[in-house]
């Protein structure tokens, strides 16, 4: 087991290497940097003065290795734009991240397996049809135009819920106006991942209904319920928490729309930020940190692999 | 039985997807009916209420960082305050500063500043922080302050008395006190005194201190900037309680939040959103004139653009007027010069004019020796076909205006690769490395008819993409920057714009009106493009 961990913490660093030097030469080598995000009317002189501040002057190469060596003693080095610290940036951006994706993970799972495992033991009547075209209809709607029509209908036709924000955190508590703020992006969000659970679960359990045990299960009398719940549906588990496991970095990424469209101050709008505005610190940091939750998550994913089903051992 | 019931459910969801699709439509034409007959009178300004502004990123509090954009000056200029401001009629009016006078020569101005102006935490505001803003700041070339270039001939900020200082310029430059209304606040020596201007977070980012109608109540990063009420300001104190800005990256966010009454007031960039919002019965849209002008260049480093025959060629091949009306919903008129009639003791339409005439650019061309001799559709001379690499930044409605300048401009025989890139790149390419051909974009400008810095030939290096030069005009101007008496720099300018028009050191386009957008509620706000109506948010109130 330690060698397990081991090895993957190996594998982990060689993996976050290679996407700082890919991302930091992409950003690097883009045409136009820090200096030509100021305003149109900048003088050359204002270009200049900015470059040197910055240290642009210094070759790509230079300027990775300095950075990097930093990196792993933890400073992540300053904002271009903002001059705070990029940790610091980060930091407070990140735990609204982390709401929105708990959110959306648990309301995924716990209606996706139900509706999954509906579906399956269903298969053919009805409800499949209508949850398989949701699933599919889910699966094809871009998140940002279903995002603005939400809005469109809940915002502004019937007024019922805030079109952006995070509401008024920092003030008076009001649950509904922690909940109404949610509502919206977690709906698009979890129209990312749903349908992916619910299509997984299915076909998942669909196999392990057709196995001999669960006739055996059925042939010694147990009652359907049981033979569901206990038998077919641990079984079927097994491949569902891949998939949740892979849909993590999924959801990261849909998370940079569903932000910028609802105004959501986490990680993503942050993204979207500093490389509008070139803050090449920042996208480095923000690179890092999405790339261990990965690396974290698919870790975490093996580790409950094994202890799910005993025959997967991690060696 | 229970097949039934989930064929209920489906309906109602398809349902509810199919509201969303249409209600919207359906709402708009009844909000368009009731939204025509609102009657325009104002009722008394009163106390209270606040306004929600979006901003597209996180701001910087301080105007002269070289980070401080669009995003930046509208927050700046309600905390902060300049000598002087923007008024009514577009003119410098007093603000910090009371009155101003210029010696014989013009190349010193004496500013009379008030003595009754407290910074936000308390301390007194003096003739020390104008000096040191300027001295320190502004002047000092290794920092790179933002809009320097208004400055450049400025030597020096002397402070005569606490409450009088001197400019002491090197050439007279005119404009002086209109450039003093554009994003060059005064910021606070005794905070500022001894710091790296730039490096100071907990100013810049945090902890503000200015002198204007509002001051900061609390910054979310990400998130909204909250301002309020200063009851210590120097002027009228303002009659709204709150000024938040919003942190909203998104566009289509914005004009949402408008119809939804989350939003006050803004300027709206992307006008394909106009008719929807004029047809809302709680949002009031008003035109706007503004000192901008739209403009193509033509790189007159390159040989074949150095002919005037042929900028005019290109003039007259362009229907401008159609593409105001389709593009910018009619938010505009044509130009012919760059000074906008927003400056209106200025600007003159008694210029040469480029009427739509395809057949008139292909004689142009003729008389400069391109014709088609080939027969391929495409002009040439000397076995060169007239090829433009025409490179635009992807911005608002840029590329859309570019489209339909190339389809122009192919009708006239010119063959044109359109090259749309990503907006940083645009300005390495255009702006920094001048590694073009032609471009497409505009200028805004502080409220003075003096566009030295984007056509006189010492600009060269500076703002004069173009890199047109032209001793002629370049007399004109130096003669309108060298007397501050408005008749007499009037005659200057409209001989100027004449030569403007003749000569096409930009191959002018058209003047925008700024699509003003606010809430009907929202009352006082001047008949000024929103970022100048800033300047006067301590007179704009909430109507119930």
């Amino acid at each position: 087991m330690l060698r397990f961990l081991m090895n993957r913490l190996g594998q982990s660093i060689i993996l976050l290497l290679i996407v700082t030097i890919i991302t930091f030469f992409l950003i690097n080598l883009a045409p136009g940097g820090p200096s030509s995000t100021m305003r149109m009317d900048a003088t050359a002189e204002e270009r200049q003065a900015m470059v040197e501040k910055l240290g642009l002057d210094e070759p790509v190469m230079v300027r990775y290795i300095e950075w990097i060596g930093n990196a792993f003693q933890g400073d992540l080095g300053t904002s271009f734009n903002s001059g705070e610290p990029v940790t610091q940036r980060i930091l407070e951006r990140l735990p609204y991240t982390i709401e929105l994706t708990i959110f959306t993970i648990l309301i995924s799972v716990i209606l996706g397996i139900f509706l999954g495992v509906l579906s399956a033991i269903k298969r053919g009547k009805a409800q499949d049809h209508v949850i398989n075209f949701f699933s599919v209809v889910g699966l094809s709607v871009p998140a940002f135009w279903l995002g603005l029509m939400l809005i469109l209908l809940f915002s502004i036709n019937l007024g019922w819920l805030p079109s952006s924000g995070v509401g008024s955190r920092g003030e008076e508590f009001s649950l509904w106006g922690y909940v109404s703020h949610l509502i919206l992006p977690v709906l698009i969000l979890t129209t990312t991942v749903l349908p992916n659970i619910v299509r997984f679960t299915r076909s998942s359990m669909l196999e392990v209904i057709s196995q001999n045990y669960i006739r055996t299960a059925r042939a010694k009398g147990a009652k359907e319920s049981i033979v569901l719940y206990v038998h077919a549906l641990r079984n079927a588990l097994i491949p569902i928490i891949t998939i949740i496991g892979m849909l993590i970095p999924r959801l990261l990424s849909g998370a940079v729309i569903t932000e910028a469209i609802f105004g959501w101050t986490g990680i993503g709008t942050l993204i979207i930020e500093a490389a509008r505005g070139r803050d090449y610190p920042l996208v480095m940091g923000v690179t890092v940190v999405i790339t261990i939750v990965v690396v974290v998550c698919n870790l975490l994913v093996d580790l409950l692999y094994s202890r799910v089903d005993p025959r997967v051992k991690n060696v | 039985m229970k097949n039934r019931k989930w064929l209920g459910l489906f309906t109602l969801l398809m349902g509810i997807l199919l509201l969303a699709a249409c209600s919207y439509g359906a709402d708009d034409s009844t909000q368009g009916a009731k939204g025509d007959g609102e009657p325009a009178a104002e009722g008394e300004p009163k106390k209270g209420g606040k306004v929600s502004i979006p901003i597209v990123a996180d701001p910087t509090f301080n105007p002269w960082h070289p980070n401080a954009y669009a995003e930046s000056n509208v927050v700046n200029r309600v905390l902060f305050s300049g000598l002087t401001q923007t008024g009514e009629n577009l003119e410098p009016i007093p603000d910090l500063a009371e009155e101003w006078e210029t010696s014989e020569d013009e190349l010193e101005w004496t500013f009379h500043l008030r003595d009754d102006v407290l910074w936000h935490d308390g301390e007194q505001f003096t003739a020390d922080d104008v000096a040191f803003t300027f001295n320190e700041i502004v002047l000092n070339e290794e920092l790179g302050a933002n809009n320097t270039s208004y400055f450049g001939q400025l030597k020096e900020v002397q402070v005569v008395d606490d409450y009088t200082v001197k400019f002491i310029m090197e050439s007279p430059v005119a404009a002086l006190p209109a450039y003093l209304s554009f994003n060059t606040e005064i910021i606070p020596e005794h905070i500022f005194a001894g710091q790296d201007p730039w490096d100071l977070t907990s100013f810049n980012k945090e902890n503000p201190v200015g002198t204007g109608a509002f001051k900061l109540k609390s910054y979310t990063s990400g998130q909204n900037v909250v301002l309020e009420r200063n009851e210590d300001f120097y002027g009228d104190i303002a009659l709204l309680d709150e000024v938040e800005y919003k942190v909203l990256a998104d566009a289509n966010t914005h004009v949402a939040q408008l119809l939804s009454g989350e939003l006050s007031i803004f300027a709206l960039d992307d006008l394909s959103a106009i008719d929807r919002i004029e047809g809302a019965e709680n949002v009031t849209v008003e035109a706007r004139e503004t000192p901008r002008f739209f403009w193509i260049i033509a790189n007159q480093e390159v040989e074949k653009y150095q002919d005037v025959r042929v900028r005019q060629a290109i003039l007259h091949s362009i229907d401008r007027q159609n593409i105001i009306d389709t593009v910018l919903k009619g938010y505009g008129t044509i130009a012919d010069a760059g000074i906008a009639p927003a400056l209106k003791d200025y600007y003159t339409d008694d210029v040469t004019r480029y009427d739509y005439d395809p057949e008139r650019a292909k004689e142009l061309l003729a008389e400069a020796g391109w014709e088609d001799t080939d027969g391929d559709g495409v002009v040439d001379k000397d076995g060169e076909p007239f090829t433009i690499d025409f490179e635009i930044g992807l911005q608002g409605d840029l590329e859309a205006i570019s489209q339909m300048v190339q389809q122009y401009l192919v009708k006239t025989g010119f063959d044109v690769n359109l090259n749309a890139m990503e907006w940083n790149s645009m300005i390495q390419e255009v702006v920094v490395n001048r590694d073009y051909e032609m471009s497409l974009n505009w200028w805004r400008y502080p409220a003075d008819p003096d566009l030295s810095a984007y056509m006189h030939s010492r600009s060269v290096a500076g703002n004069n993409i173009p890199a047109y030069q032209n001793p002629e005009l370049d007399k004109l101007l130096d003669a309108g920057a060298q007397t501050s008496d408005v008749e007499e720099r009037k005659e200057i300018y409209v001989d100027a714009q004449k030569l403007m028009a003749e000569e096409l050191p930009y191959i002018f386009l058209w003047y925008p009106q700024e699509a003003q957008v606010r809430a009907t509620n929202l009352k006082g706000v001047p008949n000024l493009a929103f970022g100048d109506a800033l300047h006067h948010i301590h007179k704009w109130y909430i109507e119930e």
